[in-house]
């Protein structure tokens, strides 16, 4: 029993509440946790007594159901790309991704890899990327600063940008995966 | 426990070479038709309980794969290894999934990245890590992974260069080493 | 009429925003155990906007939209059961319409509804935490019910009023002090109630990731949220006006309420979790020959 409809197109119609919901949606970023590559272990020290990023309203949740924030820590090898792609569909909207590393802006180091991606914005939209190799944790705390301060100003849109163009970044998607086996749209 | 092997060895096969040799642990290269025979009397014979890793290497110039079994005993931690050269193309070999059914993830793994077949184990056709690869096996050394990366996920952006050396020049005002203009270098 | 319904309403926001604020504390409080900084207090009313605000486009079916308000039913209905201040006219709600027994039932009635919205969602590991959690309660209702039945039997009614009529003059007629075994055992079990660490297994994080709200997403998980909160208060007053005298003001209510609340947060970070038939059998031995010994006490 599952949907396969491919969602509507994002209408812009919340317009009394818009303020206090960017802010709340700011201030209360809960992140899925999945670690999909190295820079995941950079997640770890966030959470703890030094850099403890609970003070900013950010929190681990266990399912993408409930979570607003994506981060692509590090190199995305095809297979991974799959899961990343299922995971984030089903995260309601807004959505947000955060893209740790330079391997996610131009492969980085693993440029020449046979496996994994270089450019990670052809395949999700990516809202703040956070360069580095890995990026220590007072950067990522930055970028979650940036991307709060994007929400606010309410430029945060890389799903709406998603649903709008979901037909060139399923063709990037199915150029790169070779067994393509998921629903129009992972609900 | 290493005299046992070099017993066993002597008595099975006469013409293999002692690769390297310490305290428990031994490498040596056998022919290819009698391996099987030394693993399972290593097994049954030496203690050589455990099945490590099965790796292989691609030595592209003399056109072999070299093969090498890692066991281990769970008596005395001591480590044995048995290589052997296969010819690179239409390379077969026999598989060990009946003495530890583990080898069977082995296989599969060399089987996609290498293109090795072990015609025995049933399940060497699944897909392992790369899902639907087509074309030659990654690993092998004749497959261009910058060319095919490139091909695949794209051109790699360009850096801009910046020498640290027109910075301070430009700030200072001060051109007392040559600076190298921004397009002179890639 | 009209004055019943206003203040039914009145005492489930003032109890959402207790319960709210009573959250914050504990995280505030927990991360200075961590040596942490820590979230706002206002951290979970924002997180309620947000989950509130967000799309919801995700069910799995009738009993997956009915189990949230499930569960803010029970704990709504547990809070209006109960008088909040004795004498007080207004805050004694719908008390005068239930006892104990229909408490008891409420209590359970949340519960039972998450479990079946959990099992709708088809989650396996929604499945697994329920499965874990009715035997859970099984084993928490058992001395609870047992120690209920200890107030009933000593103080002849099983009216909550009566109960706390009964226990007024003095500190020392506190049921605290007059069947201290079986308030011991009633304070093991409001630790499984409330799902803090050593019996936390139904949300278990690290082991079944979230346990029964898996699925659930957005506006469900904020009603959820909601309910908990409410019936966390609901299951304080409770306990206050049960065991620890009632509450005759609202000062009295709120030191009370807030000093119960303490409690499990000091138990729960040094504790870790126990495993599920752990856990059953301690909740089947140490409160229930705890609370055997009062009513031993009170039959003979």
């Amino acid at each position: 029993m599952y949907c396969n409809k491919i969602p509507d197109k994002p209408v812009d119609n919340e317009k009394i509440w818009k303020k206090l919901d960017d802010l709340a949606r700011a201030n209360s970023l809960w992140i899925t946790a999945y670690g999909t590559g190295c820079g995941a272990i950079e997640l770890r020290p966030l959470h703890t007594s030094r850099f403890d990023m609970e003070r900013f309203g950010i929190a681990m949740r266990p399912t993408p159901r409930q979570s607003d924030v994506l981060i692509i820590s590090g190199y995305l090898s095809v297979k991974t790309l799959k899961r990343v792609i299922r995971v984030y569909e089903q995260i309601q909207d807004p959505k947000y991704i955060l893209a740790l590393g330079s391997c996610t802006i131009d492969g980085g180091m693993y440029f020449d890899s046979y496996n994994t991606i270089n450019i990670l914005d052809r395949y999700i939209p990516v809202d703040v990327y956070v360069n580095g190799c890995m990026p220590r944790p007072e950067a990522v705390i930055d970028g979650f600063i940036l991307l709060m301060k994007k929400i606010k100003e309410g430029k945060a849109v890389g799903w709406k940008r998603y649903k709008e163009n979901l037909e060139y970044y399923r063709k990037n998607q199915r150029e790169i995966i070779r067994n393509w086996d998921l629903p129009d749209y992972n609900w | 426990m290493a005299d046992d092997l070099m017993t066993m060895l002597r008595e099975t096969v006469e013409d293999y070479r002692v690769i390297r040799k310490r305290h428990g642990y031994l490498h040596v290269s056998v022919p290819r038709e009698r391996v099987m025979e030394v693993i399972v009397t290593a097994k049954s014979r030496c203690g050589k309980n455990v099945l490590q890793l099965i790796s292989a290497v691609d030595r592209i110039e003399r056109d072999i794969f070299q093969l090498t079994w890692i066991l281990e005993s769970t008596e005395d931690a001591s480590i044995f290894m048995v290589s052997a050269d296969y010819p690179r193309e239409g390379c077969k070999v026999p598989t060990l999934k009946d003495m530890w059914p583990s080898a069977v993830f082995f296989e599969r793994e060399l089987r996609e990245m290498f293109g090795i077949e072990f015609p025995g184990n049933p399940r060497q056709d699944e897909d392992f890590l790369l899902e639907g690869w087509e074309g030659i096996p990654p690993m092998r050394r004749d497959f261009d992974t910058l060319e095919y990366s490139m091909k695949t996920y794209g051109e790699r952006r360009k850096r801009e260069h910046v020498d640290p050396r027109r910075l301070i020049a430009e700030h200072t005002g001060e051109w007392d080493t040559p600076v190298p203009s921004r397009k002179e270098k890639s | 009429m009209t004055r019943l319904l206003v203040s039914v309403i009145l005492t489930s926001l003032g109890a959402l925003v207790y319960g709210l604020l009573l959250g914050g504390v504990s995280r505030v409080i927990t991360a200075s155990i961590h040596g942490r900084i820590g979230p706002r207090l206002t951290q979970n009313f924002i997180d309620l906007w947000k989950l509130f605000r967000k799309e919801s486009s995700i069910h799995h079916g009738t009993m997956f939209w009915m189990a949230p308000m499930f569960r803010l039913t029970g704990g709504i209905g547990v809070l209006l059961l109960v008088p909040i201040i004795a004498g007080n006219s207004v805050l004694t709600n719908m008390s005068f319409s239930g006892d104990l027994l229909l408490v008891l039932y409420f209590m359970f009635f949340g519960c039972l509804g998450m479990a079946l919205g959990a099992g709708d969602s088809g989650h396996p590991y929604a499945v697994v935490a329920v499965s874990r959690g009715l035997l859970q309660m099984s084993a928490y209702e058992l001395s609870f019910s047992a120690a209920v039945l200890v107030l009933a039997l000593g103080l002849g009614t099983f009216s909550i009023e009566n109960i706390v009529s009964a226990q007024q003059g003095g500190i020392l007629n506190w049921n605290v002090f007059r069947f201290p075994f079986a308030t011991a055992a009633a304070l093991i079990t409001f630790l499984p109630m409330n799902m803090t660490y050593p019996f936390n297994i139904v949300l278990a994080p690290q082991e079944i990731p979230i346990g029964p709200p898996t699925e659930y997403s957005s506006r469900f998980l904020s009603f959820m949220f909601s309910g908990r909160a409410i019936f966390g208060v609901a299951k304080l007053i409770l306990f206050v006006n049960l065991f620890f005298g009632g509450a005759g003001s609202w000062s009295s209510l709120l030191i009370k309420t807030f000093l119960l609340y303490m409690y499990p947060l000091f138990v729960s970070p040094v504790f870790p979790r126990f495993r599920t038939e752990q856990s059953v059998r301690f909740l089947w031995f140490v409160p229930t020959s705890l609370v055997a010994v009062d009513l031993l006490r009170v039959i003979l």
